[in-house]
């Protein structure tokens, strides 16, 4: 690795002042999961890291049912693919963390990370657009918030300040007969970064869809909402007709590339099929009220 | 052993084991060296350090193809810490092959240790030395260098064209003459058919992916002696190529692999980096260490050769085969490495398999590209061959309304038909696979649910099979040399000149020493992986280290248990024929209940210093085939184009099977990279640039455990080979080469649709699916 | 600038200087001077790498030296107490030899402490569990096969295969 100086700040100002004093040539380190390969690959070369694990107060998950979920900015994604509350509440984070990288990588990488790293494939993302999430920073001016889906201005790229961090995201809590999907698309069980990835979180009202909120991933700069698929389902009753009219509509929304990882075609095609499956899982789990995957451990394997 | 291993021995076993049975040999102990490797205490290449050691790494080029006009080394010189900067100026104006197999005309020396012309994206063109990693990156940073960029060319159809640019001076890019088999009149044959079947097929660019990156270390002795500790498969072949190129004699190179984390073949050629260490470790007189990243394992490694086949067979109204005409296009990247020999393999695999040996024409080119070099890897051309072979040998059963097991059995070789190296088969060993297999899962019983439900996902079955030589021959004269040594304690050390890459050949080879000689495998201990100590020995490769190497343990050991005899014969006063060796004690007939220690025998007594005992083995065969069948069920979803490989039925006869859970793990391992092969490992060259696209595990995508089906694996001892070990033959190679075949059939069955190219991506699938 | 860390390794408290660009499996190998643990791709895409960091398996290419000031990690050295002439070998080890799940032995020392890490907190793991908890562990050998039998046949769980 190209040398650098190494800062452990004790508290958020410090770090911020750290920020401001480096001008750019400081790289914050979290989970460093994302970090130190850019830096090993020379993607990237900060003069100076800082790491903020050391920061009291950051490494938290909460519930309650007023704010909803509050996960720190040191929060892990094994913390989160371990918490009831998520699996029970935010099935569709819980699936994207679950399928994120190896244990090794969740037992470091952080939420925020995946965040602040705004990949486009990064697969915590789309189902916390999806759950209509904030978040929250504190920089050389203070505190902001802002709305996730606002948060990604393109790859590798966000709204963040110099000198600001992320210090919480906070997600609603999801009203009765709410049901969430995310669905990656990789060649492997495991360690696959998302083809494509569709979140959505869906709520029922009888047979009528009271809300959606459809986000795709890994087919454009950033991960991006599938407004019209939306527009098509809002206050309609659930038809499968509908269902395929707003798969349809989202695979014609995204702009996705052609990569190694997949043609532009495929991955249209693609959103087209997730959003499908996405939407009959949603509102499969909507109407039962649960969450759509077992979470008990004596599963048996055939 | 574990349920998923069933092991079949018929009985009888033509004399080949002894009268009253095995007890070390056909068992299956820990590895001899496995507690190394459990408790992290195996060194491997790159876990050596010495004192002052530098550490070297090669900067590679970032053009497919181009002239190095100049190269600034100034500014990396003269950074700190930076102790040598070597370009083509400075090393040996010396050609080489890569891999010099000895006494073979099939590798062509095209290769500079650095060459003034880069010829695939990442050939090495400089290297670097300095006394840490940090100041190596910095320095390989600082050399500037002028490219003369020149016309590439990746496709190997293209690269054949007249007008097409010259990467080494060939006549339109070819290695060297086509390799050509003609038998019959194939124009005469094709005549006698009802129906003539003609498709092409392509294989992709798999990566062998070994888990230990490839590395060395170099160190010099002050006398001019260079000792190299090397991740190797050809401990022999390092020395003699280094000592070719660096201009010392054999002696003055040695080669030291202890353990090593796969080679797959890939480390059958000698890489740049070996040299390049051994160079910089020499200016600089001191030690030097060079590990590869994963990335340069990927850019300057080995990958097998991606083969197009066109294959036209014609089918009797018997139907029985009447004809075959094969061409076979290699392509072998920007060096020739094994260019000649998988290409030769390939043509002589696909000879064979099934019966048409009366009329037959094949023809197989291989062709320089600007791709990263293709090498030797587990399946030498018989992969290839094999899944254009199996795939159409399935079409053509389809086509005629036969199932697709009984139009194998039909046609499939058996004893006394010619084998690829144009010997007569030992043996009905693919259609006792074949049969073995369909008992297994029920063939003839299986539901066919796929295709027509209304659901996405699809489920199908596919069988493969395929034949493999047990040693190189008749690419190579087999030969390996084995020398045992019993110490005055009775206890032995036996030196073998076969690296373990992984197999288990240490744990084999004390095995079969045990058995003859009557002692525990405690009191064996294994030298090998060391040109100084050991006999020489070509290498660790073609399926060859049991067959023959495992040969020359047994006629070693033989030679020492016959002096033994002899000793035992004088003090016993019995004679030889009258005397057995039973658990450390040679006992005569008369008197089985006196007997004497071997210990007592070798220890020297009243005065007199022991006797050193050696047995010399030196084993010569020729060749024998291993058979196998895989049955695979896959399940496809049609609307993502993703197959699923749900489980396989993995049928081998192998003769005998020296240590059964070794093989099973040959063959469960050989399986999970015939899997990626078939669906998911691809590595992908830029049609513009020549710029790998997916030099990294991320993207690069072997089966993880998760993705792995249930194999049963199925061991068959049918026909026991005399001229292997015990009967014993060939297996490394074998379980890669069928389940490619194997998964495209059942995709066929599940779907209708024909895969003619691997791997079967979901894009590729879609695209046929869509047009079926 | 090196930085002092102050560690406890295998039990054993070590005090190095580290210098902060230098990733904990670098610190390992050299300045540990414990090569148990591999490095088969240096950006935690095969776990050849994985150690225990406190009580958590972690690819330690993917953690700065630094960072473990104040922790405590196990390597695959440390998975059983064979500093002592004659002791046993963890019942990983042992089981991963009888079922010839180690053959050229590269991503052993990972696939251990991966396993280790899952049989901490679920000492009967399904098939399923057993293969989810090493699908970070890359093996080119085995086809996984009997290293899943391995984890599974310590634990009790081997009818679940
Ligand atoms: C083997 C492997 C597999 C992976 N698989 C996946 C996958 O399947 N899906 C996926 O989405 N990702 C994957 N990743 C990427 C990575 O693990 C995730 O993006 C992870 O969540 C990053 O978190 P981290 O804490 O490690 O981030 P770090 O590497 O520490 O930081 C990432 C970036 O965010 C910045 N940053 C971190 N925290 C803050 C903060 N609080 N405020 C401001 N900036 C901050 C850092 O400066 C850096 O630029 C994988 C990575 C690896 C190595």
């Amino acid at each position: 690795m190209r040398p650098f100086d190494y800062f452990e700040p004790a508290t958020l100002p410090e770090a911020v002042s750290l920020l401001e004093r480096f001008d750019g040539r400081a790289s914050i380190l979290a989970g460093g999961t994302d970090l130190l390969v850019e830096i090993k690959e020379r993607i990237r070369l900060p003069d100076h890291v800082i790491n903020i694990k050391k920061v009291p107060g950051l490494d938290y998950l909460s519930y309650d049912p007023v704010d909803g979920l509050k996960i720190g900015s040191l929060a892990t994604l094994h913390e989160v693919e371990t918490s009831p509350v998520v699996i029970e509440k935010y099935a569709g984070l819980y699936q994207a963390a679950r399928e994120l990288g190896s244990i090794q990588v969740r037992n470091r990488a952080t939420v925020a990370g995946n965040i602040c790293r705004a990949s486009p494939s990064a697969d915590t993302l789309p189902p916390l657009i999806a759950d209509n999430a904030t978040i929250h920073t504190f920089g050389p001016d203070g505190e902001r918030s802002i709305p996730m889906e606002k948060f990604f201005t393109g790859p590798g790229k966000t709204v963040l300040l110099d000198g600001e961090i992320l210090t919480r995201i906070n997600v609603p809590s999801p009203p009765p007969n709410t049901g969430k999907v995310y669905l990656k698309l990789g060649r492997r069980a495991a360690m696959e970064l998302a083809t494509v990835g569709v979140a959505v979180t869906l709520t029922l009202d009888g047979n009528e869809c009271r809300s959606v909120r459809i986000v795709l991933g890994a087919v454009a700069p950033t991960p991006m909402r599938a407004t019209d698929a939306e527009d098509i389902l809002i206050g309609k009753a659930i038809s499968e007709n509908a269902i395929e009219e707003a798969s349809q509509a989202a695979k014609d929304q995204c702009r996705p590339i052609s990569d190694v990882r997949g043609s532009a075609d495929y991955r249209r095609e693609m959103v087209r099929v997730l959003t499908g499956r996405a939407l009959r899982m949603s509102i499969e789990a909507a109407n039962e009220g649960n969450s759509p995957f077992d979470i008990s451990t004596d599963q048996t394997v055939d | 052993m574990t349920t998923s291993i069933i092991l079949e021995t018929p009985s009888p076993t033509l004399g080949l084991i002894p009268e009253n049975g095995l007890s070390v040999v056909h068992t299956s102990p820990p590895r001899v060296d496995g507690l190394e490797k459990v408790t992290g205490s195996a060194l491997y290449a790159a876990d050596y350090s010495f004192p002052g050691m530098l550490y070297g790494k090669i900067l590679r080029s970032k053009h497919a193809h181009a002239r190095i006009v100049h190269i600034d080394k100034s500014k990396a010189l003269a950074l700190e810490g930076v102790k040598a900067v070597i370009t083509h100026a400075d090393a040996p104006k010396e050609l080489h092959a890569g891999s010099p197999a000895p006494r073979v005309g099939q590798m062509v020396a095209d290769q500079y240790v650095l060459a003034e012309k880069a010829r695939y994206f990442g050939d090495g063109i400089a290297a670097v030395a300095a006394v840490s990693e940090e100041i190596l990156e910095e320095a390989l940073h600082l050399i500037e260098v002028e490219y003369e960029p020149l016309p590439a060319v990746f496709d190997m159809v293209e690269a054949m064209k007249p007008d097409a640019p010259s990467i080494h001076g060939t006549e339109r890019n070819l290695v060297g003459p086509p390799f050509i088999i003609e038998r019959g009149d194939v124009e005469e044959g094709f005549a006698q058919a009802e129906t003539i079947f003609e498709g092409h097929y392509e294989t992709g660019r798999p990566v062998p992916c070994y888990m230990e990156p490839n590395a060395c270390v170099c160190r010099w002795d002050r006398g001019g002696k260079l000792t190299i500790w090397s991740s190797t498969q050809c401990a022999f072949m390092v020395r003699g190529i280094l000592s070719q190129v660096l201009g010392i004699p054999a002696h003055d190179v040695r080669v030291i692999v202890e353990h090593m984390g796969g080679g797959f073949g890939a480390k059958q050629d000698l890489y740049q980096h070996e040299f390049v260490c051994a160079i910089l470790a020499r200016e600089t007189r001191r030690p030097v260490k060079m590990e590869y990243s994963r990335k340069e394992s990927f850019l300057g490694g080995r990958s097998r050769h991606p083969i197009k086949i066109t294959l036209k067979q014609g089918l009797g109204k018997d139907g029985l085969l009447t004809a075959r005409e094969v061409r076979l296009v290699s392509n072998t990247g920007g060096y020739a490495s094994h260019g000649l020999g998988i290409t030769a393999v390939g043509c002589l695999d696909i000879a064979s398999l099934y019966r048409c040996e009366k009329n037959l024409k094949i023809e197989g080119i291989s062709v320089y590209t600007n791709n990263p070099i293709a090498g030797a890897y587990r399946g030498f051309g018989a992969v290839q061959a094999f899944f254009a072979l199996e795939t159409q040998i399935d079409e053509m059963a389809v086509a005629s309304g036969v199932d697709p097991l009984d139009f194998r059995l039909k046609n499939i070789v058996g004893d006394g038909d010619l084998s690829p190296s144009e010997h007569h088969i030992l043996g009905d060993g693919l259609a006792v696979c074949l049969r073995r297999g369909a008992e297994e899962m029920g063939w003839y019983e299986r539901k066919k649910m796929g295709r027509n439900n209304s659901s996405p996902l699809k489920r199908g079955w596919g069988v493969g099979t395929e034949m493999h030589s047990s040693g190189a021959y008749p690419d190579i004269e087999e030969q390996s040399n084995a020398i045992i040594r019993m110490n005055e304690d009775g206890t032995v050390n036996l030196i073998i000149g076969m690296a373990d890459l992984g197999t288990g050949t240490r744990t084999m080879a004390a095995q079969i020493a045990a058995e003859v000689l009557g002692i525990s495998l405690g009191e064996i201990r294994v030298i090998d992986g060391d040109t100084d100590v050991t006999p020489f020995d070509i290498g660790a490769y073609a399926s060859r280290t049991t067959y023959v190497g495992g040969g020359a343990v047994l006629k070693a050991a033989n030679h020492l248990k016959k002096q033994l005899l002899e000793l035992a014969s004088e003090r016993l006063e019995c004679p030889l024929e009258d005397l057995s060796l039973i658990e450390g004690r040679v006992f005569a007939k008369n008197a089985p209940n006196e007997g004497i220690a071997v210990r007592d025998l070798v220890s020297g007594e009243g005065g007199r210093p022991p006797r050193t005992l050696i047995g010399q083995g030196n084993n010569e065969p020729t060749v024998a085939y291993s058979f196998g069948a895989h049955f695979a069920e896959v399940e496809v979803d049609t609307e993502i184009g993703q197959i699923k490989v749900l489980q396989v039925i993995a049928v081998h006869e192998i003769g005998r099977a020296i240590n059964p859970v070794a093989v099973a793990g040959q063959i469960e391992g050989g399986i999970q990279q015939g899997i990626g092969h078939a669906l998911t490992e691809d590595f992908i060259i830029d049609k513009k640039t020549g710029r790998p696209l997916n030099p990294s595990f991320v993207d690069y995508k072997m089966p993880l455990a998760l993705d792995m089906p249930k194999i049963k694996t199925i061991i068959l001892e049918e026909f026991p080979d005399p001229s292997g070990p015990f009967g014993a033959k060939g297996i490394g190679e074998d379980p890669i080469i069928p389940i490619g075949p194997a998964i495209g059939n059942a995709v066929y069955e599940a779907t209708g649709v024909r895969m003619r190219e691997l791997p079967i991506t979901p894009e590729k699938f879609l695209k046929a699916f869509a047009e079926t | 600038m090196k930085h002092m860390v102050s560690t406890i390794i295998n039990g054993e408290r070590r005090e190095l200087a580290i210098k902060p660009y230098r990733s904990l499996l670098d610190v390992l190998r050299n300045e540990a001077e414990l090569t148990g643990s591999k490095k088969g791709c240096d950006v935690g895409d095969c776990g050849a790498c994985t150690v225990i960091l406190d009580g958590k398996p972690i690819n330690s290419c993917l953690v700065l030296g630094v960072e473990v000031d104040g922790s405590e990690i196990t390597t695959i050295e440390g998975l059983a107490d064979h500093t002592a002439p004659g002791a046993p070998l963890h019942p990983l080890q042992e089981s991963i030899l009888q079922h010839g799940g180690a053959q050229c032995g590269f991503c052993t020392p990972g696939i251990l402490m991966a396993a280790k890490a899952l049989l901490d907190e679920t000492p009967r793991p399904t098939d399923e569990e057993a293969r989810f908890a090493i699908a970070g562990n890359l093996c080119r050998c085995t086809g996984y096969t009997k290293i899943v039998e391995s984890i599974l046949s310590i634990s009790g769980s081997e009818g679940a295969l």
